[in-house]
Formats: C-alpha cells, structure tokens, sequence
C-alpha cells in the first residue's frame, strides 16, 4: 500500500498546486484574489469539450484555443470590471465571484450538467511503478504541473514582463516610478493566471468527468492551499499542496473518504489562526511580528 | 336560542367548512378542466431530465385516446414541472420543498408524480403532501423511511406513494446478483463504497449485513460526499486488500470517474452494482469502452427492454421516437419507466374513483392491480409497489452486464436472463 500512497499522494499534490498556481499568481502581482477562477476553470473544460464535439477541432488546437481564450478573458475581466474597483478587496473578490458563479450557472442553464461531459486522454495506456500502475494523463499531469513551476521561475527571471511581474509585487508606487505600467501589469496577471487555470482544466478533467460543483470545488482547493502556502509564494504553494495532497489521501485511506474535503477547511482555520500570511507567506509578517 | 356553547360550535363548524371548501372545490372538474399534474423534481439530474420527458409522453399518449374519464365526462391530462434542483451539492431541503410549494400555489395539482430526487427531501415533503391533500406518487426517492411514515401515521400521510425501487428492494437485488457470482465464480470479498446519502447509505448497510451473514468478507465500507471526484483512496485499499468485487452505490454524475480510475489504476475486482452514468445506452461511448464488464442494475425496467414484459419493450421504442435516438441512448436506469407508469396509474385510479377528489383517488390507488412498463403493479400497505422476480406478479428491476461491442445483457434475474456474467478481460 505505501508505494500506491507515496505515487497517488504525489498526484494528488500536483493536481492541487496546477490548480493553485495561477490563483496565486494572480494575488502576488496585483493583489486581485481572482473568485472567478473556477468559472475560468470549468469554463476551459466545457470549451475544449464543444470544440472538439461541435466544430471537430483536433485536441491540440482546441487546447491552444482556449487557453489563448480563457486567458484573453481574463486579461478583458481586468479592465471592464476590476479597473474600477481596483483597491477596494472586498468590491474585487464580490465582482469576481459573481462573475465565477454567473459562468458556471450559466452553463448549469445551458444543460451541462450529465455525466456525457468529459475530455479525451492525451495518450491512453499505463507503466508500472514499483508495482503500482499509473495511467500516461497522471505521468503527464506530474510533468506538466513541473514543466509550468519552471517555466514560470524562468519567466519572472528572465523576461521583461516577468521582471515586472515582480517590480510590481514587491513594491507597487517603486514600480510605477521606474516606468512600469500597473494596470497592464495587472492586467496581465489576470490573463496568465486564467491561462493557467485552464492548463489545470485541460490536463486534470481527462481523468473525470467536467461537472459544474467542480467550479466551486476549485476555487476553495486555489484558496485552501494558497492560506496554508502564502497566497503570494510560489514555493509556498508547491509545499501547500504537498502536505494537503498527501493530508487528503492518508485521511482517506486511514480515516474517512467523507472527512477528505474537511482537510481543507481544517487547514484554512489552522493556518489563519497560527500563522495567517501562510507558511511562505510575507503579506502580514509585520503584525504577526507585532 | 343558541346558547353561548351552540353559538361557538357554529363558528367552528363555518370556519371548517370554509378551510375545506378550497379543497372541495379543486376537486370538482367541470367539463373542459383538464387534471393537472405536478412535477417537482430535479430536472437537472438525468433521472429528472428522463422522468419528466416519459410523464409528457404518456400525458399525450392518454389525451390522444380523449383523455381521462371521470364519471360522465372526459377530461384531458396537463403536466407542468418545477426544477427543484434538489440533486446539487449544497441545495437544502427547505429550497427544494420552497419549489414544491410554489409549484402546488400557481398549478393548483389535482395530483403529484415523478417528485423528489433525494430522500431527505421525499421525508419532508410529505407533510406538503397531507397539507394539500394531494395523490403523491414518488418515482425517485427510496429511503424506506417512507413507508415507516405511511404505516405509522396513516390518516396523515396515506396521499404518498412509491412506484420506484426502494433501498431494501435495492439490496434483495444486488443479493441476488451477489448469490450468483459466488456461485458462478467463488468470490467472497467484497469492498462498499456508496455516496454520503440516505438511500445509498442505507442500501450499503443492509448490503453490508447480508454479506457477513453469507459467508461473505467486507473489506471494506467507504462513503464519499456528493460532488467528490477523487475515489483512489478507496481504489487503493481495494488493491491491497485483494477486494474480488467492488459494489459502487451512486446515483451523481461524477460517480462515472470511480469506473475510470478503477480502470486506470487495473483494480483487478468486478465492479457489480449501481453506477448511475453506466446504465444508458450511450455509457460506453461516453466512457470509451471502459465500462466492459461492469455489472449494473437497472432500478425498474423499461430503460432496459426486457421482452418478457412486452410494455417494457414498447416504452423503450415509443421513447426513441418521440424523443430521439439520442435521447433513448441517454436514458437513465432509474426513473424513467415509473414515472411513465404513474400517469397511467392516476388515470386509472381517477376512472375507477369516478372523482378527483384526494381520499377517492387514494383509495383507488391503493385497490392498483395493472401491468405497467415496470411489469405488474401492485402497491403494498405501505404504499410501496412490489418488486420481485417475476414480472407476472410483481414489477420488477434487473441486473445487465456491458460487452463488447457496446450492449447491456441482461444477467439478472435468471427468469428474464439472456446470459450467464462473464469476468471482464482484466481478470481473466
């Protein structure tokens, strides 16, 4: 049982960090806690689905497709609704939370809603590790999930949007005064993390089927582990998602499946009540400090 | 003179006659009313989805024979429905029976059918029922609660009726198919894993009993919330606990991932049981075959043709032409054929009561005897319909087995049979 547990713990843990990634992303650059995201996640799943079934798209079209989609939403959800309440966190999580549950309500009234909605595998087929077998959608899940880690530390690093990705994430007015432009700064938070809600999307839902409670379901997972990781820290969310996935699967296996959401909520009071920036987390270490 | 006691016996006397006149109104038809049934229940849900669409088929089918007679005159059939959207996570009772309610005011029903989806619901309906006074007859819900509420607050609660399986019919099935892969196989170690429900919860516990009373192992007992989509807790377990058959209870959509991570993680077990999303036509296109193998029941026949019972068959056709064959393929395992059934049964009940009036009609529900697409029917003094083996004397579910290249053979009961369950290709 412990290799089944070290492997399906692991797959775990990369499903929730690509789901939490680019919720996080989003937050650490412009500080906009985007409750759209599941709206943004389930809404990658049902476009890949209907460019595949209705206009016959080949997959990796589709994939691209609605990745450049979802991410040009977000970057749009930017400037014709945050824009105006930019500053305002509880105006910003309420605007984008209504626009997360009005997209996936929307597709609830559309009849999205049986079980005849699911995406293809990349590539059927399995290998045995250590005994254990592993399907090729998990194996790319894992490498996906790695490949997006990278390239996200070599984009901040080396790239001239990355680097103000980050001028603006540590100090906002110093940015500004070196000629970096904040909204489109922002902006383009929002659509890489959208972007990256739908690589979550695309690489995840192949293993079940696209369900409209999953939108909710994400959302807290992208909340849950950015708490317990510091909600602006990408180490953080990569340790998060770590010791949840592995919490989830040791609670379902030793204790109750039932209790498996309850993690979540467990680890969000914990976090908040012991040490609220997050374990990686610096947005409130001065009052922690105090 | 009236004396004061007189006077105050009067008062109540008009106050009673005034809160029954509402009542006894509605169930006087004058010629051209229609009868109105009322539809509350999940449309969302395929089971929903389904039911509604067979009500409206058999609502047009009896109004294309002139309708219903009632005493002197015949009266046309008019369903409407209300989502009550009781099949999502996180949707309470009370929301759902809010819906109900709404539905009873606008359409003022002569009768109910089809109803709620989740037992929790069912259970607090009912008291809307006896408020109304208004013929239920539930085609989703099975808690068996509900026929302990009959029996023991009769006067109160004898408007309800259940067409549709119940969990403990539910579990005389899926002990009948049990008995037969011992027999036909050896196996003796089975692993539970239902969704935190009522009806499932409780059809996995009576499972559970009969196995350690059978000379059966439970490896294990697993319930995950609505909504969960992870299952390799339990799939692990099963591994390693060497589970020869794995018996899912599940009637939500994400239910369909067990079946793929099953597959996907090779668990060497027999899947037997009631997956929801395996039991339409179309599950093996949506799954890409990996549903081979799997033994699922279907609750009441008719999603199933079964040609023993010759109604079943023609539901099934009649389905697919006044809905699709895209509908036909979608059709659910549980739901559909009841519901169907319920508006006959209505009807029936109405001609022979000559009346729409509430405690008539229930009469004559309870004196049903018809053959309907379920097989026969006949209701019990708990208001529940009979299930059984033989279709000639009680309606009946049963148990089908997915092949290559796409059907469901029917393998359970033996008296409707086509052939014997056969391991999946992983096991052999």
């Amino acid at each position: 049982m412990i290799p089944s547990i070290i492997i399906y713990g692991l797959v775990n843990s990369v499903s929730l960090a690509l789901i939490a990634i680019g919720f996080s992303l989003t937050f650490g650059i412009s500080g906009v806690a985007n409750f759209a995201y599941g709206g943004f996640y389930l809404l990658s799943g049902f476009l890949v689905w209907m460019l595949l079934n209705y206009l016959r798209f080949p997959l990796l079209l589709a994939i691209v497709t609605t990745i450049g989609v979802v991410g040009l939403l977000g970057f749009v959800t930017y400037w014709v609704i945050l824009l105006r309440v930019r500053g305002i966190p509880l105006s910003e999580v309420i605007a984008t939370f209504a626009l997360g549950v009005g997209i996936l309500e929307l597709f609830r009234w559309l009849g999205f809603v049986t079980y005849e909605f699911t995406l293809p595998y990349f590539k059927k087929g399995m290998v045995m590790i250590a005994g254990v077998p592993v399907d090729y959608q998990r194996l790319f899940m894992i490498g996906i999930g790695l490949a997006l880690v990278l390239f996200l530390y070599f984009f901040t690093h080396y790239t001239r949007v990355g680097l103000a990705f980050r001028g603006i994430a540590q100090n906002e007015r110093t940015a500004i005064s070196l000629g970096i432009k904040s909204d489109w700064t922002a902006a383009l938070s929002l659509a890489f993390g959208s972007a990256m809600a739908s690589v979550a999307a695309i690489v995840i839902l192949p293993l079940g089927i696209i369900s409209i409670n999953q939108g909710y379901e994400v959302l807290l997972v992208a909340v849950a582990v950015g708490i317990v990781g510091g909600l602006e820290s990408v180490p953080g969310i990569l340790v998060a998602s770590l010791i949840l996935g592995y919490a989830q699967v040791l609670t379902g296996i030793y204790l109750k499946p039932e209790w498996m959401m309850v993690v979540y909520l467990a680890a969000i009071v914990i976090v908040l009540a012991i040490k609220p920036s997050g374990l990686f987390g610096k947005f409130k270490e001065l009052e922690e400090r105090v | 003179m009236m004396g004061k006691k007189g006077m105050i016996a009067f008062v109540l006397l008009g106050f009673a006659i005034l809160i029954s006149l509402p009542q006894t109104v509605l169930a006087q038809l004058k010629p051209g009313d229609p009868i109105v049934v009322g539809v509350p229940t999940a449309l969302g849900s395929i089971e929903g989805r389904d039911g509604w669409m067979a009500i409206q088929m058999a609502v047009e089918e009896i109004n294309a024979k002139g309708g219903v007679q009632v005493g002197a005159t015949k009266h046309q059939l008019k369903a409407f429905s209300i989502d009550t959207r009781e099949h999502e996570p996180g949707i309470p009772v009370q929301d759902a029976l809010t819906a109900t309610e709404k539905l009873i005011l606008e359409r003022k029903p002569h009768v109910i059918a089809l109803g709620n989806f989740r037992s929790e619901v069912l259970l607090a309906s009912m008291d809307l029922m006896s408020k109304y006074k208004l013929p239920y007859i539930c085609s989703i819900a099975m808690a068996p609660q509900f026929q302990k509420k009959v029996v023991d607050e009769y006067d109160k609660y004898k408007y309800c009726f259940r067409n549709a399986l119940n969990a403990p019919y539910l579990v005389m099935y899926l002990q009948g198919v049990m008995e037969f892969i011992k027999k036909q196989f050896g196996f003796s170690k089975a692993y539970i894993i239902v969704q935190d429900t009522l009806w499932a919860q409780g059809t996995g516990k009576g499972l559970e009993k009969w196995y350690k009373e059978n000379g059966w192992e439970v490896a294990g007992f697993d319930a995950y919330a609505l909504g969960a989509s992870d299952f390799s807790p339990s799939l692990i377990k099963v591994r390693a606990q060497k589970a020869q058959v794995i018996v899912p209870i599940f009637d939500m959509p994400q239910s369909g991932i067990l079946l793929k991570q099953a597959r996907a993680m090779q668990i060497p077990a027999l899947l037997a049981g009631f997956i929801s999303p395996v039991a339409p036509e179309n599950a093996w296109r949506a799954f890409e075959g990996e549903v081979d193998g799997m033994v699922n029941l279907i609750f009441e026949i008719g999603p199933v043709p079964v040609k023993a019972v010759p109604k079943s068959v023609a539901f099934n056709e009649n389905f697919g032409k006044k809905w699709g064959k895209e509908a036909k393929m979608n059709l659910s395992g549980h739901g559909p054929g009841p519901s169907y059934d319920s508006i006959y049964l209505f009807a029936n009940a109405i001609e022979r009561a000559k009346t729409v009036e509430p405690d008539a009609v229930v009469k004559a529900l309870e004196q049903t005897d018809l053959q309907g697409v379920i097989g026969r029917i006949r209701f019990g003094k708990d208001h529940q319909v009979i299930y059984g083996f033989d279709p000639k004397e009680t309606a009946l579910a049963c148990a089908f087995q997915w092949r290559k290249p796409a059907d469901r053979v029917v393998v359970f009961p033996e008296v409707v049979a086509e052939s014997k369950i056969q391991l999946p290709p992983y096991m052999k």
